[in-house]
């Protein structure tokens, strides 16, 4: 189980404004400015749940999951990991806490696989019968038979990230923390990670919180969403519920065969009657519309376009998940890395 | 409170023994890079050695006296260097953000970063011990000092001098927490002051005597041992003094890591 209340982070950045003054200036006098990464993040997530943890890059995921695994001392709030405060009893929560970090390897990169096996093991303080036992189980759960020996720099992506997971799963915890698992992998890899972290969730019963940008992660694997933006918490729910709240978004170009027809169209859009329309724009013969697929079907949309003349060429886009989820929280920018 | 110190201490000889490991797929690298450390304090010392032939002695202080101390100050500086590798890079792991692997861990994190990239130092070790050798053997052969007392007290001191420039190394690293870059910093407190008591206190100006006695210690490393042990120059008392030193040194490291690590940002993502 993980609790978190009231968890709330800011960082003091030295960084001084580059128009304001000379660098020199900034050596000297640095000025220091507040950033509050996340503000008042509070969730429950019961064991055996499988969450999903989104948001555009420096929302304030990262910083949350650090929190989270006891990584960052938050400046206010609480962390609880099975009860126990990451914070104040780090090395008591260790042991209850799986995590893998997708953009960095916790292996040993010059030796085999199995030796970094053995050193967690005994860092989780396991017989050797039992890490042998676990590890024969993660094997035929994560196929690592194949390079357990080879140096893990010498790896695939692929094969790495699936011997990272062994080994945030090794002591058996019973938190799993996945900060984007599936990144880089190919299509088939994505399935593979996919497929194994749906065991270990059912199979086990772990509690696993994921943070990722691929929403296939999302719908195929988690019951529950947490959506932070700006470091609040905005969405905390299931995956449908989000999706209601978004709608179906899709963007649809048409484009006529001449310019007055377009023109026409253009006219009608702006007149009443075009509620139902987000965003609209007009590139010479080309209109652009917005709208909600849950509100008007594609051809419905096209069949009242077409009355100011036949369409050489229509397509419609669906929006991107996160894009979407963008949208619906629109105090959300993505911010600058 | 005893088991807990027995099961660290395995903990470190096994995270030490894959870390040897890890340096050995380099066989060369690891190789080399001894050889040219040791080569490096051996031309260093031999400057020492030239300018005391010129000069006989710095402001009383015998070539044998000198190689004593600098001996062993790179005996202390070895055993720091060995026992707590890369506690002093600590800035490397705060620049990429990997001190969060080592935070996920049920282990205090000092303890794995002292046995990341372990390098023992072969060359600097052999030097050292053959500069000692050296210079207790002229000694004894003066009658002024007695090598049954004498070498038994010296390993001690090199153990002491070990742990101080620990300690100094460990309250600089700490201030990484605050600081990020720490590289100057740590040239001034480790590099400086450890070319500095190359040669006997009394050749510096009352106000860097002050320093390196006070708030960087280190002349409890060699200079102060070495005032009873080959100058008779103060009691066993002196010995005693330099331990209490270093015991002060590593507890205020100790403090500044812990309120250090409370504050630790880490990186973006």
């Amino acid at each position: 189980m993980i609790e978190a209340s009231h968890l709330s982070k800011s960082f003091r950045l030295r960084a001084g404004k580059k128009d304001s003054g000379s660098a020199i200036r900034n050596l000297l006098r640095p000025r220091s400015m507040i950033k509050e990464a996340v503000r008042d993040v509070s969730f429950t997530i019961g064991q055996g749940e499988f969450t999903g943890f989104i948001g555009p890059n420096g929302a304030g995921k990262s910083t949350t999951i650090k929190m989270l695994s006891g990584i960052l001392h938050p400046t206010s709030g609480e962390v609880r990991l099975s009860g126990i405060n990451p914070h104040r009893r780090r090395r008591e929560a260790a042991r209850s806490l799986g995590v893998l970090f997708g953009q960095r390897t916790q292996l040993w990169w010059d030796l085999p696989l199995k030796d970094s096996f053995e050193v967690l093991g005994a860092m989780y303080s396991m017989e050797e019968t039992r890490r042998i036992r676990r590890v024969q189980e993660l094997d035929d759960l994560l196929r690592l038979g194949e390079f357990m020996d080879t140096p893990v720099r010498k790896l695939s992506l692929g094969q790495r990230m699936r011997g990272d997971l062994a080994a945030a799963l090794l002591h058996e915890p019973s938190i799993l923390i996945l900060d984007e698992p599936t990144i880089g992998l190919d299509a088939s890899a994505k399935r593979d990670i996919r497929s194994l972290l749906r065991s270990v969730n059912e199979e086990l019963g772990t509690t696993i919180l994921l943070t990722t940008h691929d929403m296939d992660d999302i719908e195929q694997l988690c019951s529950r969403v947490l959506v932070i933006t700006e470091g609040t918490l905005h969405y905390d729910g299931s995956l449908d519920g989000l999706r209601s709240r978004i709608g179906m978004p899709a963007q649809i170009e048409a484009t006529f065969r001449t310019l007055e027809q377009a023109n026409a169209a253009w006219a009608h859009l702006q007149g009443a009657g075009a509620d139902s329309f987000g965003g609209k724009q007009l590139q010479e013969r080309t209109i652009i519309v917005e709208c909600s697929l849950e509100q008007r079907s594609f051809m419905n949309i096209l069949r009242e376009l077409e009355t100011f003349g036949e369409l050489e060429d229509a397509r419609m886009r669906e929006a991107a998940f996160e894009e979407a989820v963008h949208r619906l929280y629109p105090d959300a920018r993505p911010a600058k890395a | 409170m005893i088991r807990d110190l027995k099961g660290m201490a395995s903990m470190y000889k096994l995270l030490i023994r894959f870390s040897f490991r890890s340096s050995m797929q380099y066989r060369f690298n690891f190789w080399l890079g001894s050889t040219i450390a040791a080569l490096i304090a051996f031309v260093e010392f031999a400057l020492l050695a030239v300018i005391l032939s010129r000069f006989g002695t710095i402001q009383g202080w015998s070539v044998q006296e000198s190689a004593y101390l600098y001996s062993i100050l790179i005996l202390s500086k070895a055993i720091y260097r060995t026992f707590a590798s890369d506690v002093h890079h600590l800035e490397k792991y705060l620049l990429s953000g990997d001190l969060d692997g080592l935070l996920l861990r049920p282990l205090p994190v000092l303890l794995v970063l002292m046995t990341q990239n372990v390098s023992v130092r072969f060359g600097e070790t052999l030097l050292g011990l053959g500069m000692l050798a050296y210079s207790l053997s002229s000694l004894a052969a003066d009658d002024q000092i007695q090598l049954w007392i004498a070498i038994p007290l010296s390993v001690l001191i090199c153990l002491n001098g070990g742990l101080l420039l620990f300690g100094i190394g460990l309250a600089t690293a700490a201030t990484g927490f605050w600081l990020t870059r720490i590289d100057m910093l740590q040239n001034l407190t480790e590099d400086a002051t450890h070319t500095a008591i190359r040669y006997p206190l009394s050749i510096y100006p009352g106000w860097l005597k002050g320093i390196l006695t006070s708030i960087l210690p280190v002349a409890f490393v060699n200079y102060m041992p070495a005032l009873y042990i080959v100058r008779g120059e103060a009691g066993p008392w002196m010995l005693a003094l330099s331990a209490a030193a270093s015991l002060v040194v590593l507890g205020a490291g100790a403090f500044l890591w812990k309120w250090g690590i409370s504050r630790y940002q880490s990186t973006g993502s």
